[in-house]
């Protein structure tokens, strides 16, 4: 899998977001905003392109009026001086365009991310005066302590407290849990549940998610967006670099007049501009704002730099099997008799136990008995039939069947079409059919061990059969009838395309996975197996997550994990890099420090390995930025003192001419800056392979090719020049 | 270039050195450590005595600003009694030749000079300095700076390593690593010596008649002593003006290769030691193959162009030899030198140059620690180009070790590069008759090089004795030794109790990583110096001069 | 309890007394008990070399073999007269050799011998390392004791 620049690794429509650098870069915003930069009051937090400037301000002057720095500057030198100051000023536009370009570039990405909110209309409880007003409000525009009112059939838009009223509450969108739940004055409703029955109103006790949005937007407008730790390394690394070259440039200025060596002031300043790390000193803040926007561009919001930084640095990655490693829903693969039943008479009781179970494991049950033919005969019974709405105290769901000829519409549902038109193609069939056609029939289907209790005699391979299932990684569901064990039902986790690459991907970097599930030991293992993880943790609770993490913090880990529950906000507040479901809970997406707007827990994986592609693309720019300093001394040093010490030339292995060697290298360390603009903002393409492969491919990309690229660069440029 | 059998004997002294080196090492690592030992039922007693006697409380750790500062004022001490024993030698006992006693600015050069292991010398061993000055100043200090500076390093690793609650105790440091390592070591090597040939003797300079009747001087003295002490603690301060050019230093080709082994042994084992103290043994490998890989590096460019026999090389020891000692002198930062500095090619002393501003090739006590300092910021810049915060020994590198760190680059170019300038500016230069050109450029810069890396070579010898001279490079000396290290004490103290990460991304402990610190070792050098190192040897180079002489 | 604890305190705070008794001790160590030491044995065991290998001549000490002394007699083999040390007491062989002949000149001694004492009196070559040189004064005390002859005006 390649993290590549073109594609951004998951981006459902990448077009809706502005992230075309051709369009931002012919916006005038840009083009101003550049400008205004240029004063030297905003440069101050730039102190290297400061510098820039203050050097193009004194061979401007240079330029005007050269007597008065004779003996360090010779009037006949002025075009030449011109000639400097003009591509000075235009290296400290350049940086200032590399800025003004990202944070435009961030700005409209983060922007295009409020479209991506889900909305839903509410109802605004506003009082004026005397009178209480409904007003319909989106659910974005909400805001901590307002009013709603809520009704039957309502979504809960946002987390809310209830003042007024009782209700049934329906919670299982968000937890879940499918019984309704009560609700009265001071319980808490959360957000994206139903309201079920009658109509309460209650006091908003959170912020939208879009708020997140807001704090980003905040982020990348505040020119006062704090450092993350790696930035200010950096920015201590550039301060280093500064004071040594000043001391450089002061001392072979001080040399040069006190044994007169002649040279010329504005080479000298030339020669300062060119070692001074002007080439990320300029593209530094481009870097950060970029590493953001990537993350945008994946609908994800981070909430400060630090936490996309931090991603590069992850060690451990906690992995919710469901919606992570496998899409959330099972399959029905097959049919196991017990002994004494057949296949027939499984597949017959699946079929029924099924048709009230709207989930897509209880479809794909359906699907698999109609696939092999097993259709009872007695359809027209379910449109009698008593259901057992599945319960999570006694894990199973069923129905109990009277027999009737009376043929009846099943009840509704997401797949009711399709129901319609097996039971109007099967209910007049009556060939041989196994199930009792007179009498009561119950069909429980459920977890085996919760079966087990209900049965009156347990077959003797049925421990047997379930641990084969769950050893090969499937989850068995043991079907009963009247009270008789008949048979299991296999299911199997559906991996996510591309998962087993992913984590590949990841181990190889020597990043741990560990999975969590709450599935049964056997079946965990057998998944994470199959997708190469080593580590997985069964039978865990939300609330073990906080254990997991904090175990491997222990260990002096950088953990990552996702979350969405309640129950996740401890362990997503304590994890150094945590990523909220946008579908989950607000306490959740608080305790997190990034959420994720498209709810793809999978996406973890993409927030590490933009992590890692920020931290590069800074150290790139850096090592490149101070290896070109060796091509630059070799071009000016031998001009230098060229008035009076000609054997200084042998240094000149570039061959360039006197005026021309200062020019062209002032011009690549100028035009090297745009030309560094896409990959401060693409960040550098990588493989994910083992950190020492990617340190040395990187060094040797950009820390040689540092070196070499500026002695053709200036050499060309220099070519380019003696045309003229 | 050199022949086969040169290359030979290099490979060979070399080799020795560095098997040497590792042998001691298990034996050194246990003086930081406090393991039981068996000289212990020796020295323990001895030891502890000393301790009551100066009131140490041995088992008292101390934070880095303690141990900074107590072996500061140790040395700060050691510098006033040498001071006075300089500047009052001519009232002093064991002074046969009655010398009077120094000048006070060249008695506070020597001083601090001895003190921070630099030894440059301003002065004339055989007619300025009485028995008792080069016993009770200059050995003493030669004794205690190598042993501060190997306390120094010791305590830097301490903070380094997993598990350290503090970064140890510097007086129970100074005192096993003079009673277990200078001492005996010392003891053994200065027998050695006046086998080979080097006087050790406290009574007064021989007067003979020669045979053709002429009356002759001979300067004998405690020299062997000192001999021992200068090229093992790699302080370089010889006894004679001419140092190990005089053959009552170094008699014969056997004693110039058994001090060329001594000045790399100590530098390299700490390398070895470095690795043990901080219980990562492969640890010591990127220092070790950066500092003989960057030593290399140096022997070659030295060896382009060798020098002969001839003007300011002595016979037994032949041009070849000369420059081989040069290199290992100023790499070592020992800066001790068997031949004239002015004999030498420019490309020679370009060499020298580098191992003096690289200081860690192996360089000394301090020279693992620079080497640490290159580590952490190529960790730091190219670190982060493998996708994760750049951590060295588990342990992320904040800003604040980036700033300690830069600061400590900073340093060096300010404290050589300015009063570099103001010799030139003050006359101070013109005045001891040094010239505005080339040669004339590289002797100032090489005098403040040799005093910033406090190595202690130098082209003027007893012609600097000037006030201007003697108090800049005594400022030079003083920052370029004790800045550093406080600097780098600094970072290390902020290291004990961080939190450390098991998963290493970046392997420092490779070749690969070696070789990419050697080439960003050479880039962060050449990048400060490589102007004036282009307007000083380089110049001489390509103007054609041979050695520089004039 | 509060003694000890204040006890503990007083360890853990930072003393710089022992700065003086540190600074006493090493100097008594380093600075004078170490070069008396080694002086001693020196003295006992080496003498010959701690006192700068003295060589007598007729009873009388003549000079140091590690000290260059002045010859400028024709007669006998010349030391270098530049050199880092200024007391340079080897010269090559070549350089040896190429004085033969005015020393057989001077002397009437047969250059044959002449050679023979040079290569007698060659050292420097230890293995593979340095090349070969002569000591000036000991080659010159040699060919006084070899030919007294020759030499009995001069010394």
């Amino acid at each position: 899998m390649v993290l590549d620049r073109e594609k951004p690794v998951k981006s459902s429509n990448p077009k809706s977001i502005g992230t075309d650098l051709r369009v931002s870069i012919f916006s005038g915003k840009v083009l101003i905003d550049s400008l205004v930069r240029l004063s030297p009051v905003s440069l101050a937090s730039n102190p290297v392109m400061l510098i820039v400037e203050v050097t193009f301000f004194i061979v401007a002057a240079m330029a005007i009026y050269p007597q008065g720095f004779v003996p360090v500057a010779s009037p006949s030198g002025r075009l030449f001086y011109v000639e400097i100051s003009a591509i000075l000023f235009v290296t400290v536009w350049f940086s200032t365009f590399s800025a003004a370009l990202a944070e435009q570039q961030a700005k409209n990405t983060a922007s295009s991310l409020r479209k991506l909110e889900t909305e839903v209309l509410s109802k605004k409880i506003v009082t004026e005066k005397w009178s209480r007003k409904i007003i319909p409000t989106k659910s974005t525009e909400l805001r901590r302590s307002d009013l709603i009112l809520l009704e039957k059939n309502d979504i809960v838009p946002i987390d809310a407290d209830v003042i007024e009223g009782i209700a049934m509450v329906d919670e299982s969108l968000v937890t879940g849990e499918s019984t309704p739940v009560r609700k009265a004055p001071g319980d808490a409703l959360i957000g994206g549940s139903r309201i079920v029955s009658d109509t309460i109103t209650a006091r908003v006790t959170a912020n939208p998610g879009e708020t997140y949005i807001d704090q980003m937007i905040k982020l990348v407008e505040s020119s006062k967006r704090p450092k993350t730790p790696n930035e200010q390394a950096i920015t201590m690394v550039l301060f280093g670099l500064t004071a040594i070259f000043s001391i450089i440039i002061a001392s072979l200025l001080g040399i040069s007049v006190t044994l007169d060596l002649g040279a010329d002031l504005s080479v000298i300043l030339a020669l300062y501009v060119c070692l001074l790390p002007t080439t990320i000193g300029a593209l530094l803040p481009a870097i950060g704002l970029s590493g953001m926007s990537r993350l945008y561009q994946r609908k994800i919001v981070a909430k400060s730099g630090k936490a996309i930084e931090t991603a590069g640095d992850v060690d451990v990655i906690v992995l919710d099997k469901t919606g992570t490693i496998t899409v959330g829903n099972r399959e029905a693969m097959e049919l196991i008799p017990f002994e004494g039943y057949s296949k027939r008479e499984v597949g017959e009781a699946a079929f029924l136990s099924s048709w009230y179970d709207d989930t897509p494991e209880g479809r794909s049950i359906i699907r698999l008995a109609y696939d092999k033919g097993f259709i009872p005969d007695n359809l027209n019974a379910l449109g009698l039939a008593h259901v057992y709405e599945f319960s999570a105290s006694t894990r199973s769901s069923g129905v109990k069947l009277a027999h009737s000829d009376d043929f009846m519409l099943p009840k509704g549902g997401k797949a009711i079409s399709q129901r319609q038109r097996i039971s109007r193609k099967y209910s007049s069939a009556s060939e041989e059919s196994v199930s009792s056609s007179f009498g009561e029939v119950e069909i429980i289907k459920g977890a085996p061990d919760s079966i087990k209790t209900m049965v009156r005699s347990i077959p003797n391979n049925f421990d047997e059969a379930v641990d084969t299932i769950s050893a090969s990684g499937h989850t068995p569901i043991a079907i009963a009838r009247n009270g008789e064990a008949i048979g299991i039902i296999r299911l199997r986790d559906v991996l996510k395309t591309g998962i087993k690459e992913k984590i590949q991907s990841i181990k190889i970097m020597g990043i741990r996975p560990i999975m969590v599930t709450g599935d049964q030991p056997l079946t965990a293992r057998s998944i994470a197996s199959e997708v190469g993880i080593e580590e997985c943790v069964p039978r865990a609770k939300a609330e073990d997550k906080f254990g997991i993490v904090q175990k491997a913090q222990a260990e002096s880990r950088i953990v990552a994990m996702i979350g969405d529950g309640t129950n996740d906000a401890p362990a997503l507040a304590v994890a150094d890099v945590g990523l909220a479901m946008s579908s989950g809970t607000e306490a959740a997406k608080e305790a997190a420090n990034m959420v994720d707007l498209e709810s793809n827990p999978a996406k973890i994986i993409d927030v590490v390995l933009l992590g890692k592609q920020l931290l590069m693309t800074r150290g790139a720019v850096t090592a490149f930025s101070i290896a070109n300093d060796v091509a630059k001394y070799f071009a000016i040093v031998p001009v230098l003192f060229a008035s009076t010490i000609s054997q200084l030339q042998a240094l000149n292995i570039l061959g360039l001419g006197l005026n021309s060697a200062v020019l062209s290298t002032l011009m690549f360390n100028a035009i090297i800056i745009p030309l560094l603009i896409p990959l401060a903002m693409k960040g550098i393409a990588f493989k994910p392979t083992n950190t020492m492969s990617i340190f040395l491919r990187n060094t040797l990309i950009y820390g040689v090719g540092g070196i070499i690229v500026p002695f053709v660069g200036i050499k060309l440029i220099d070519i380019l020049l003696s045309m003229f | 270039m050199i022949d086969a059998a040169q290359g030979f004997s290099v490979i060979l002294i070399l080799g020795v050195s560095v098997a040497i080196s590792w042998l001691i090492s298990p034996y050194v690592t246990g003086i930081f450590t406090r393991a039981p030992s068996r000289v212990d039922r020796l020295l323990n007693p001895v030891e502890n005595l000393i301790y009551r006697l100066a009131g140490v409380e041995p088992t008292h750790g101390m934070g880095w600003k303690e141990y900074f500062l107590s072996g500061l004022l140790v040395n700060i001490l050691q510098m006033a009694v040498a001071f006075v024993i300089l500047s009052s030698q001519g009232m002093l006992p064991l002074n046969p030749q009655s010398f009077p006693g120094l000048n006070w600015d060249l008695s506070i050069h020597t001083a601090v000079s001895f003190a921070t292991n630099t030894n440059l010398q301003h002065y004339t061993g055989e007619t300025m300095l009485s028995y008792l000055s080069q016993m009770a100043a200059v050995q003493f200090l030669q004794f205690t700076s190598a042993a501060t500076g190997i306390c120094m390093f010791a305590a830097i690793v301490r903070g380094f390593t997993v598990g350290s609650k503090d970064m140890g105790n510097f007086y129970v440091d100074f005192v096993r690593t003079l009673t277990r390592l200078l001492i005996p070591l010392g003891f053994v090597v200065a027998l050695i010596l006046v086998w080979l040939g080097v006087p050790q003797t406290l009574s007064g300079h021989v007067m003979v008649v020669t045979v053709e009747g002429a009356t002759q001087k001979l300067p004998v003295g405690p020299v062997a002593s000192l001999v021992s002490i200068m090229q093992l603690g790699n302080n370089g301060g010889g006894y004679y003006g001419a140092n190990a050019a005089h053959p009552f230093m170094n008699p014969n080709p056997q004693s110039n290769i058994l001090e060329m082994v001594l000045m790399l042994l100590l530098p390299t084992s700490l390398i070895f030691v470095f690795g043990e103290l901080l219980g990562k043994k492969r640890e010591a490998r990127p220092i070790l193959i950066g500092a003989y890989t960057l030593f290399g590096i140096n022997l070659f460019i030295a060896f382009i162009n060798a020098t002969h026999l001839g003007p300011g090389i002595e016979t037994r020891i032949g041009g070849f030899f000369s420059t081989f000692w040069t290199v290992v002198s100023t790499s070592a930062t020992t800066g001790s030198v068997n031949a004239q500095l002015a004999a030498m090619h420019p490309l020679a002393i370009l060499s020298a140059l580098l191992g003096m501003l690289i200081q860690a090739a192996p360089g000394s006590g301090v020279g693992v620690m620079y080497m640490v300092m290159y580590v952490v910021i190529t960790v730091f810049i190219v670190g982060l180009m493998s996708g994760r915060t750049p951590e060295y020994l588990g342990i992320k590198i904040t800003g604040r070790d980036v700033r300690l760190v830069m600061l400590a680059f900073l340093i060096h170019p300010a404290i050589i590069l300015i009063p570099t300038i103001v010799a030139y500016a003050s006359g101070a230069a013109a005045a001891i008759g040094v010239g505005s050109d080339s040669l004339g450029f590289t002797q100032v810069l090489y005098e403040y090089t040799t005093s910033a890396a406090n190595n202690g070579s130098d082209f003027f010898g007893a012609s600097a004795n000037t006030v201007f001279f003697n108090i800049s490079t005594a400022i030079v000396i003083f920052l370029g030794r004790y800045a550093p290290i406080g600097l780098m004490l600094a970072l290390s103290g902020s290291m004990i109790g961080r939190k450390r990460g098991t998963v290493v991304g970046l392997k420092t402990d490779s070749i690969s990583f070696s070789m990419v610190l050697v080439g960003s070792i050479i880039i962060v050098v050449a990048l400060t110096f490589f102007p004036f190192l282009a307007l000083g040897p380089i110049l001489s180079f390509f103007q054609g001069y041979v050695n520089g002489l004039g | 309890m509060k003694d000890r604890k204040s006890r503990l305190n007083e360890k853990e705070r930072a003393s710089y007394k022992p700065i003086i008794g540190i600074t006493i001790i090493s100097l008594l160590m380093c600075g004078l008990s170490f070069p008396l030491l080694i002086t001693g044995l020196a003295q006992v065991l080496l003498s010959n070399q701690a006192n700068g290998q003295i060589v007598q001549l007729n009873g009388r000490s003549v000079g140091s073999t590690l000290i260059a002394q002045n010859f400028t007699l024709p007669i006998f083999f010349h030391p270098r007269n530049d050199s880092a040390s200024g007391v340079d007491p080897h010269i090559t062989l070549q350089d040896a050799y190429a004085q033969i002949s005015r020393i057989h000149n001077a002397t009437g001694i047969p250059s044959s011998a002449l050679e023979e004492i040079v290569n007698q009196n060659t050292e420097g070559v230890l293995l593979i390392f340095g090349s070969p040189y002569v000591n000036v004064l000991r080659v010159n005390l040699m060919l006084i004791k070899t030919f007294p002859s020759a030499y009995k005006d001069s010394v």
